[in-house]
């Protein structure tokens, strides 16, 4: 019961949120369809280490202070590039994850795909993310250093 | 209306138109597919999240829903540009650049062989 009730309340959030009407029988509908929700996706069991959440917490605002200063890093190069029509070197280089489980190296390619210049275009079964960039010869070598850093902050968030 | 938010929707969107205009000019100016869905599929998105956050600032859509808004579109803008470059991947589209790790791990795999690749 506790995994659905923790799925439950951030679902019903996310509807108050969208709908933003807080009349008793809009927030009742909303329990309904988070309700829904919730027996469709069948929340994992897995328990919450209460002393691990501060980190955990820490580590996840950080996460994404680090992805907000490389959007805005990126997303400017990416301008430069084309409004002074700068030179280009695209290609396509792998980068390890090196997380362990799947989300972490889902996640890993979603923050790498949404930063201007980078996108992943394939992951293989040993989460190598070939990643296609428009500076491949800058990018190899920053992105790995990125990466590893983004794994051990994923591995404290999601502990 | 607060003068702060007034300021902070006319910065936004006249960045945000900015963005988006950078992300049509990439369109014309970058040379594949693959270089293009950078300007358009992300240079473009910075562009209607910043015209979101102008429009939560300014009209009464709420802060709530506006920050979902973005929230799904930047989930769903590089899920979107991922799906066109590995679909465009696959079927041969020709790429530019001379560097490409994922053509060899894909035609070693048997049963996942993209097409052979045709420099432009």
């Amino acid at each position: 019961m506790m995994p659905y009730t923790r799925l439950l309340i951030p679902l019903w959030l996310f509807y108050m949120l969208l709908t933003n009407n807080w009349q008793l029988s809009n927030m009742v509908m909303g329990m309904v369809v988070a309700g829904w929700v919730a027996w469709l996706l069948r929340p994992s069991e897995r328990k919450i280490v209460w002393r691990t959440v501060p980190g955990a917490l820490a580590a996840a605002v950080y996460y994404l202070g680090i992805l907000l200063v490389d959007l805005a890093q990126s997303g400017w190069q990416v301008v430069r590039i084309i409004l002074f029509n700068q030179p280009i070197n695209p290609g396509i280089i792998a980068i390890p994850s090196g997380c362990d489980s799947e989300l972490g190296t889902a996640l890993s390619a979603h923050a790498i795909t949404v930063t201007p210049g980078e996108m992943v275009v394939e992951i293989n079964e040993a989460g190598v993310m070939y990643t296609h960039c428009l500076e491949v010869d800058k990018a190899a070598e920053h992105m790995e250093r990125a990466q590893k850093m983004r794994a051990e902050l994923l591995q404290r968030i999601f502990i | 209306m607060t003068p702060i938010l007034q300021f902070i929707a006319i910065i936004a969107v006249i960045v945000g138109t900015l963005f988006s205009l950078v992300g049509i000019l990439g369109y014309f100016r970058l040379p594949d597919v693959y270089t293009r869905l950078h300007a358009t599929g992300k240079v473009g998105i910075f562009g209607v999240v910043l015209l979101l956050v102008a429009t939560v600032a300014v009209t009464p859509l709420s802060i709530g829903k506006g920050l979902i808004l973005i929230a799904l579109l930047l989930v769903a803008g590089p899920v979107a540009s991922h799906a066109i470059a590995s679909a465009a991947y696959r079927i041969g589209i020709p790429m530019t650049g001379k560097r490409d790790d994922l053509q060899q791990e894909l035609h070693s795999e048997p049963g996942r062989k993209g097409k052979q690749r045709i420099k432009p």
